[in-house]
């Protein structure tokens, strides 16, 4: 007994030691940092170090496979198939003339004309554009998490052993960093908020309120190890305005807050997303709206323009799309937010997935599965350019607006622009939709036979 | 962790040649997971999933064809509620571009199959001839789009139509002959001149020249 009681101090010694150290380190080199907006560079180094790692892991599964003699797997960012360009009208006359020799200018329907919307039909059901932006993208080259793995049964010894410590220093070390740190940055964020509301009215408040507010996004960027790159700043939103960006998932919020201070839009939910929401907003006048309040556009416009009217207010934070697109895309921008007349500073966000892919797959992952894939992921790379503001044109209206904002964004950011609603990701196709192409058809075959007849 | 992900689905003797590549087919298996939403089979609720499809008029008549039972070389006739992969796989190779070492005979074969899968479409009580019904129903369902137009309209395109393919295969006809529609042979003999087995096919992305440089 006697023995073992100095081992038994030892053991404990050593992890209190440790854990000290843990928290030294994590407050200076993480916290401290954070609250005065510095950075030492450690996480820049760390994504080089791990990017060198992916080069060479990749490598070794395409000798493996080469060994093996088996082709591998490479998903194709621009679909499987190539989509003829022609157009509905070059196609029919070109079979027409190849046939019996008549010209579309003839009034009747051929059978051949059916060819066109068969050979469509097949193309779009063996690739589509739609249905590949609601499913996470696809990697080219593997990043030794097993859930982007396609080609699994090529890892040889070495690569697994790689990929085990992979795991161990993922879940057994950054993990538990991570939740630390997040707890800190959202206990802070609610501590502050709350009492800073509690100071009257005027400028310490606000400047109280948007350090309080910065401080507590750069931890949770740091708890999520967020390696960000923010492009252009002079272009970044001002009072009075409103800023747009495309939606890839929830941590896009926290990836713009850290950088600006925004007033928050929308709608209020319970738990703890509800405290933090309370607390916010009793520090700086965000825009929450009760479950009710949402369906009513109107009062959602008024209040929004209210907002926006005041010029000393902040800038409101915005994400048209209206669900997460997973990045590779960006869809129809709903109208509301363009109708209210205010100017428009768009935002491009794009996530580089080889250390981590933060697309929210709602339908597949709860929000806390997805929060802990994030921590556990190596980290979440992205780059955030500020685009100059735009304001709509008299001759404008609110949805050619929407598209302009979109197409510049899809062009800054390197996605595809498509007209398509996120919403399709959960609905079918407006009817009005369905019927465009049946529409041009039939003008091209019926609008003839009525000059036909009446001549 | 993914641990069924390298099967292949067996592809013996599907393909005569032309070959489709196992990569080819690993992208089309793929696919199919995506739309039986990783079942085993696919019903026809699994093709509203494709939003692309709804611009197309004729989808429904090609959503049929899916489940032909004709189109799936089965012996017996009607349509399947649900196919498998192997199903899948055969209505795509209705749609193989054709290859550069097949002769005069296989060429044949291959318009021959492309054109009956087209006549299949249009001959929907699967009695092998088209009825001036049957064909009515096609235009009316190419043209159903337009608001503007009158059933009187489509109809009368569709019957001017038929007429014109009447004079085709049988020439002139007595006053009391009725012509009772188109059979496959005279279904040939009107896409005679169009080079359908050039066009009906969808080509896979050339994979080598997309490849990632190292």
């Amino acid at each position: 007994m006697f023995l073992l009681l100095p081992f038994d101090s030892l053991v404990v010694n050593l992890l209190g030691i440790s854990i000290t150290v843990l928290f030294t380190l994590l407050l200076v080199f993480i916290i401290v940092p954070a609250i005065f907006g510095v950075s030492f560079g450690i996480r820049k180094v760390y994504m080089k170090t791990l990017l060198k790692i992916f080069q060479w892991a990749t490598l070794r599964i395409e000798r493996g496979a080469k060994e093996k003699n088996h082709p591998l797997y490479k998903p194709y960012v621009n679909g499987i198939i190539a989509k003829e360009p022609t157009s509905l009208e070059e196609e029919i006359k070109e079979i027409r003339r190849s046939g019996s020799g008549k010209a579309l200018d003839t009034p009747e329907f051929e059978l051949s004309d059916i060819f066109y919307f068969c050979r469509k039909g097949i193309e779009t059901i063996m690739d589509d554009e739609v249905t590949k932006r609601f499913s996470a993208e696809e990697l080219e080259s593997w990043n030794l998490l097993s859930r982007t793995n396609y080609n699994f049964q090529y890892i040889s010894l070495r690569l697994t052993v790689l990929w085990g410590l992979g795991v161990l220093i993922r879940y057994c070390f950054l993990l538990p960093l991570r939740i630390a740190l997040a707890f800190t940055g959202i206990s802070l964020l609610v501590t502050g908020t709350t009492v800073v509301g509690y100071l009257p009215n005027g400028r310490c408040k606000e400047f109280l309120s948007k350090h309080v507010h910065l401080m507590c996004y750069r931890i949770c960027v740091r708890a999520l190890t967020a390696i960000i790159t923010y492009h252009d700043r002079e272009n970044r939103p001002r009072n009075g305005g409103i800023c747009v960006a495309n939606h890839t998932s929830p941590i896009d919020v926290i990836i713009l807050a850290s950088d600006g201070y925004y007033a928050m839009v929308g709608q209020i939910h319970g738990g703890l997303m509800g405290v933090i929401q309370r607390a916010m907003v009793k520090a700086c006048p965000h825009v929450w709206f009760e479950r009710s309040e949402v369906k009513d556009r109107h009062l959602v416009a008024k209040r929004l323009t209210e907002h926006v009217q005041d010029k000393s207010k902040l800038p409101i934070l915005i994400f048209p799309e209206g669900t997460c697109i997973n990045n590779t895309s960006v869809m129809m921008f709903k109208k509301g937010s363009f109708e209210i007349g205010a100017t428009v500073y768009p935002v491009a966000i794009k996530y580089d997935p080889q250390f981590g892919d933060a697309f929210w797959n709602s339908s597949k992952y709860g929000m806390v599965t997805y929060l802990l894939r994030m921590m556990s992921s190596w980290a979440i790379v992205c780059s955030v350019w500020y685009l100059p503001p735009m304001t709509r044109q008299p001759e404008e209206d609110a949805v050619q607006f929407a598209n302009r904002v979109k197409s510049a964004i899809a062009r800054q950011g390197g996605l595809v622009d498509l007209l398509w609603d996120g919403g399709l990701k959960r609905e079918k196709v407006k009817d009005t939709f369905k019927e465009e192409q049946q529409k041009l058809y039939s003008k091209m075959i019926v609008g003839n036979h009525e000059d036909r007849s009446r001549s | 962790l993914p641990c069924a992900q390298g099967a292949h689905p067996p592809v013996t003797s599907l393909f005569p040649p032309p070959t489709v590549t196992s990569e080819q087919i690993e992208h089309l298996h793929r696919r199919f997971k995506q739309l039986s939403q990783d079942q085993l089979t696919i019903r026809k609720e699994n093709f509203d999933s494709i939003p692309d499809l709804e611009f197309n008029p004729i989808r429904g008549k090609i959503v049929h064809a899916f489940f032909d039972k004709r189109n799936l070389r089965q012996e017996s006739d009607g349509l399947a509620d649900e196919i498998n992969f192997e199903d899948f796989l055969t209505i795509m190779s209705y749609f193989r571009p054709i290859e550069m070492n097949m002769d005069e005979e296989q060429l044949d074969r291959f318009r021959k199959e492309k054109l009956k899968f087209l006549f299949h479409m249009y001959d929907s009580d699967h009695d092998g001839k088209i009825t001036l019904q049957e064909y009515r129903n096609v235009v009316e369902e190419l043209l159903s789009g337009n608001p503007h137009l009158e059933k009187e309209s489509a109809r009368s395109i569709a019957d001017g139509a038929m007429m014109e393919a009447a004079s085709i295969c049988v020439g002139q006809m007595g006053p009391d002959q009725v012509y009772e529609g188109i059979t496959f042979e005279d279904f040939l003999k009107m896409w005679q001149g169009i080079d359908i087995e050039t066009k009906m096919h969808v080509r896979f992305l050339n994979m080598e020249t997309i490849a990632h440089c190292y």
